[in-house]
């Protein structure tokens, strides 16, 4: 089970893993922009109830939240193209990445679906009948004063999720993707140093979590700055 | 200027209007009175259809809507012909004042945004919160943000505008201030149509007092009439109830 | 490539007989990580000296990094130190002797430790200040009035938040399979690999998943409608 403990190890692989976070970033940034539009996209036939595609959303979400996220990349990575070679297309040559990228971006607009029509349904009604007051239409309604405002609401939670999403990609190395866990199994293999090689990769997922957290907070005071009370109540 | 015939609306059987008639001439200021559940806000949502009426018939400005068959078009342009001021204002959250009085003139009137934008800050200055263009709503007192709403409505240069209970979500410092705006508009010729709870007010600013209870209005006329000499007891009984500052078992306490 | 749909079932049968490992592999780090998170939050909460940044630490860590790298940490480093200290102490004690799920389930209870001490303070919190005041006027001392007042109104109130942990754990154990647990996943792996069938054994291992989450969310609701009663107000 590998060699004594060497510390001095880490400053070594640490670059060299660093190198492969742009892979890591790739994907989360695809699955994260695609799950973004899917998420709107199912949040708004959810909230308006548009007949079958309704019911199809719901069945969508509850199987995304109802399986591991391992589960689903062998689903993809397995069934994708046996699902597309009724159609005659033959994708089984394709690049594992992006069968990481439809899986977690599948994920992630699900429980960005989730997260948006619970914002939506928390915009206050009052802010509905003010802008029909105001003459707009349902559509106007929508777009100009709810879906703004919800999208503030959500932010935290979608921060939340984009965050457990970065975390997930961790697993993409099963199908054979070479991101830096995939690295980190060559080094692994190549040095017998298993420990060293997984204190790396925590420090830089840690890093990169930490810094993620950072930017979504200053965010998020930055588009809640109509929020802040204090400024001058009376005057 | 409005025309309501036998509007009739419930809610889970409930029924809240039971056959509301009722015209008001332009330039006309009325105000409704009654106690709470007695329609009188329901009413008023009617007139913009934020609440469906069951039956009957609303006409404001030229538009008129027959209640069964109304079309969504038909709705959006009754709702065009008035503007409404809420009792929690509802401005927009996530816009600054500036923002939420050319909203209406950009996406219903399309305005461009300059012309757009001078209007606002006129109508801004009309409700005295020239100094407060960029603050956001939850920024302002309780006073301003209606005074802010008041400007919302009056931008859009309506057929008429909508009170509902527009200071009773107001601390009683601040309802001075709502009022007063409210006061002057009433003397530019605007239709207005006040759901209210405050007396005096209503007595200074309408020319024609409606009181509504169980669902009916029961007794109209000018404020003089209904104020100084009402003829329904249901009326009598109200007004007396709310005009003394002193709670009536107390006075009769007093009197054993 | 066809989809052989009787396969699913044949599938479904062998592959559910790992049931009781992946609820092992859930439970059991849920219960440990249950009295560390509770023993955590309320160290972080009453800013216990030196163990409440030793906490902090520890929540953020294991929130910050992926849960595979607790199990490949654990993995790696847990038999290297027993090791180390055997042969200090002349034990003659191997850690190829123990078995590769007790690390497993050592990192997940740790894990699951520091999430859900996020969930009891953020619990402990929302039930209000008010609610211990009330607490000390009537005479209990801090201690009752935690586990009197304080605790069952945050545990009522934090059962949605339990039944995603729940679900988390459940869907994170299978990436046990990937240190060879015969668990749903490893079954489902194994399964596929010995007959070459991937997709039916993935679309059954799926399924199983799948209902579980679906019976844990009805429970969770059940048991909420039960535990928040009291919160219900006006006339039941």
């Amino acid at each position: 089970m590998g060699k004594s403990f060497d510390p001095s190890l880490i400053v070594n692989f640490v670059p060299t893993l660093i190198h492969y976070l742009g892979v890591t970033l790739q994907i989360l940034a695809a699955s994260v922009s695609l799950g973004m539009i899917l998420g709107i996209t199912a949040a708004i036939l959810r909230v308006f109830r548009i007949p079958i595609l309704n019911q199809f959303v719901i069945l969508y979400i509850s199987f995304i939240r109802g399986t591991p996220i391992l589960i689903q990349l062998f689903l993809v990575f397995y069934g994708l193209p046996a699902i597309l070679l009724f159609i005659n297309i033959d994708i089984s040559r394709m690049e594992a990445l992006y069968f990481v990228i439809i899986t977690y971006a599948l994920s992630n607009g699900a429980h960005f679906a989730e997260i948006f029509r619970g914002a939506i349904k928390a915009v206050d009604h009052g802010q509905t009948e003010a802008a029909y007051s105001v003459g707009m239409n349902n559509g106007q309604s929508f777009r100009r004063i709810v879906l703004p405002q919800a999208i503030r609401i959500a932010f935290p939670n979608i921060a939340n999720a984009i965050i457990g999403s970065l975390k997930d990609t961790s697993l993409a190395f099963t199908i054979g993707v070479m991101d830096m866990m995939g690295r980190g199994e060559t080094l692994i293999a190549a040095t017998a140093h298993g420990l060293e090689v997984y204190l790396s990769l925590s420090i830089i997922y840690y890093a990169v979590v930490l810094l993620f957290e950072k930017i979504f907070r200053l965010y998020e005071n930055r588009i809640n700055r109509h929020q802040a009370v204090n400024v001058s109540a009376a005057g | 200027m409005i025309y309501l015939k036998d509007i009739r609306k419930s809610f889970n059987q409930q029924p809240v209007l039971k056959g509301i008639n009722l015209k008001v001439g332009k330039g006309e200021v009325v105000a409704i009175l009654g106690p709470s559940g007695s329609g009188k806000t329901t009413l008023l949502r009617c007139l913009n259809f934020l609440d469906k009426p069951d039956e009957g018939i609303v006409q404001v400005g030229d538009v008129q809507v027959k209640t069964k068959k109304a079309t969504k078009r038909e709705i959006l342009s009754l709702r065009r012909q008035s503007a409404m001021v809420f009792q929690h204002y509802n401005l927009f959250a996530h816009k600054t004042v500036l923002e939420n009085v050319m909203e209406g003139l950009i996406v219903t009137k399309k305005y461009k945004k300059t012309d757009a934008k001078r209007e606002s800050e006129l109508m801004l200055k009309k409700v005295g919160l020239e100094d407060k263009h960029h603050h956001y709503p939850s920024q302002l007192s309780g006073g301003q943000q209606q005074r802010v709403g008041i400007a919302r409505a009056l931008a859009l240069n309506p057929q008429v505008i909508l009170f509902d209970e527009p200071t009773s979500a107001l601390d009683p410092e601040l309802v001075g201030e709502v009022l007063s705006v409210i006061k002057t508009i009433a003397q530019e010729g605007i239709t207005m149509v006040i759901v209210t709870h405050e007396m005096s007010f209503a007595r200074e600013v309408s020319d024609r007092v409606l009181f509504m209870d169980g669902g009916v209005i029961v007794e109209e006329g000018s404020p003089l009439e209904i104020f100084n000499a009402p003829k329904e007891e249901r009326t009598r009984q109200f007004l007396n109830r709310i005009s003394r500052d002193i709670p009536i078992p107390y006075l009769e306490e007093k009197a054993n | 490539m066809t989809i052989d749909i009787l396969f699913i079932w044949t599938a479904f049968k062998e592959i559910l007989k790992a049931l009781p490992t992946t609820l092992f592999l859930t439970i059991l780090p849920l219960f440990a990580g249950f009295l560390i998170g509770l023993a955590v939050a309320l160290i972080r909460i009453y800013k216990v000296k030196y163990l409440s940044g030793v906490a902090n630490g520890y929540v953020s860590f294991f929130r910050g990094t992926p849960i595979i790298m607790h199990i490949m940490l654990i993995y790696f480093g847990l038999p290297l130190l027993i090791d180390q200290i055997s042969a200090k102490f002349d034990w003659g004690f191997q850690s190829n002797s123990i078995p590769i799920s007790l690390f497993v389930l050592t990192a997940l209870s740790l894990s699951a430790g520091a999430y859900l001490s996020e969930i009891f303070r953020s619990g402990i919190i929302s039930v209000s200040n008010g609610q211990m005041e009330a607490a000390y006027s009537i005479g209990m001392n801090t201690f009752q009035a935690m586990t009197r007042i304080v605790l069952p109104q945050a545990m009522a109130q934090s059962i949605p938040n339990f039944t995603n942990i729940f679900i988390g754990f459940l869907h994170t154990s299978s990436i046990a399979f990937i240190v060879s647990q015969k668990e749903i996943t490893g079954a489902a792996n194994i399964v596929a690999s010995t007959n070459l069938k991937f997709l039916e054994s993935f679309i059954a291992a799926g399924f199983i998943y799948w209902g579980l989450t679906i019976m844990a969310e009805g429970l969770s609701f059940f048991i909420e409608k039960k535990a928040t009663a009291y919160n219900r107000g006006g006339l039941q």
